[in-house]
């Protein structure tokens, strides 16, 4: 499950990229990419302050959670990655939300206003589409996203009961498949602590 | 500030995920894009780098100086349309040796199965 290689050629390019040429706004931006602070496995989770939600009455807070077991995904309706994988995230909401677990989708836009990600009713439209009944909150400012330290589309962040962060990930997976067997024993675990 | 694209040629440039996607030049790039002359416009064709698929359903674009967008939404896609499958490309009003304006691309990697967003001013 955990896939290095990708932070690991970041920090490469970001450190190559001075030598490279690049222009200045690529080479701030590959440095930024590098050096952004990432929530840490085992620190206690960042709360977010999201003001728009789906599929809730209310704005979730990570104090109210407190007790569940909190599976955070990033991801947004215009990325097939982040879609393809929702069918398995679907399932871990139906089989473990009675038993503690909270999935909440945080969706994070990629391009600005004027591709449609950040209008809610599409937001909407993406739930009902895909069947997604857990909560969504609208990270449009993307601040979720830069407090923990995300990267890619479609993230994960596992959190405990006690609101710590004990597992990080990403890319798609599949019903089934190893990526998923893993994040679902992962989640069983952290709901029997 | 800006890449200096002239027409037919190739304006290399990376902000990402990729080292091992080295030109022959020994330039990392995650993308490329190449202007070529299109009647008296410009075409605009945005090349991903080996083992990147451009994002469809996001189609690229170019956002231009005075807030035109210009979207790369010509090109074949993938089966499943979450893809192109040949460079998606552009016209661009006029005849330009230079673009600017900031060019912005949802790349993804086949192996990490990942999107990660590109941003660039050209």
């Amino acid at each position: 499950m955990p896939r290095p290689a990708l932070p690991v050629a970041l920090t490469i390019l970001a450190a190559a990229a001075g030598g490279y040429g690049l222009e200045p706004a690529s080479r701030a931006q590959a440095q930024m990419l590098a050096t952004r602070p990432r929530a840490r496995v085992g620190a206690p989770a960042p709360a977010w302050r999201n003001a728009s939600w789906l599929n809730t009455d209310h704005p979730l807070t990570l104090p109210e959670l407190e007790g569940r077991v909190v599976l955070l995904n990033f991801w947004v309706f215009t990325c097939w990655n982040c879609t393809n994988t929702v069918p398995s995230l679907v399932d871990f909401d139906r089989k473990y939300r009675d038993q503690g677990l909270t999935l909440i989708g945080i969706h994070t836009p990629e391009f600005p206003p004027w591709a449609g990600e950040h209008d809610k009713a599409n937001v909407e439209w993406a739930l009902r589409k895909y069947g997604i009944e857990y909560p969504n909150a609208q990270d449009n400012d993307s601040k979720t996203w830069e407090l923990y330290g995300i990267r890619y589309w479609p993230s994960f962040v596992l959190i405990d009961r006690r609101g710590n962060i004990r597992y990080e990930g990403y890319g798609e997976f599949h019903l089934n498949d190893g990526t998923y067997r893993t994040w679902d024993g992962r989640i069983q675990e952290l709901l029997a602590e | 500030m800006g890449a200096r694209l002239r027409k037919t040629a190739v304006a290399v440039f990376a902000a990402g995920v990729l080292a091992s996607c080295a030109s022959p030049a020994g330039t990392p790039a995650l993308l490329r894009l190449r202007t070529a002359p299109a009647g008296p416009d410009t075409r605009l064709t945005l090349l991903a780098a080996p083992g990147l698929e451009i994002n469809a359903r996001l189609a690229p674009a170019l956002e231009l100086p005075n807030g035109t967008i210009v979207r790369f939404v010509t090109g074949r896609r993938t089966a499943d349309s979450a893809y192109f499958a040949e460079p998606p490309s552009a016209r661009l009003p006029g005849r330009h040796d230079r673009v600017r304006g900031t060019l912005r691309a949802s790349v993804c990697r086949q192996d990490e199965l990942v999107c990660h967003s590109v941003a660039l001013r050209l």
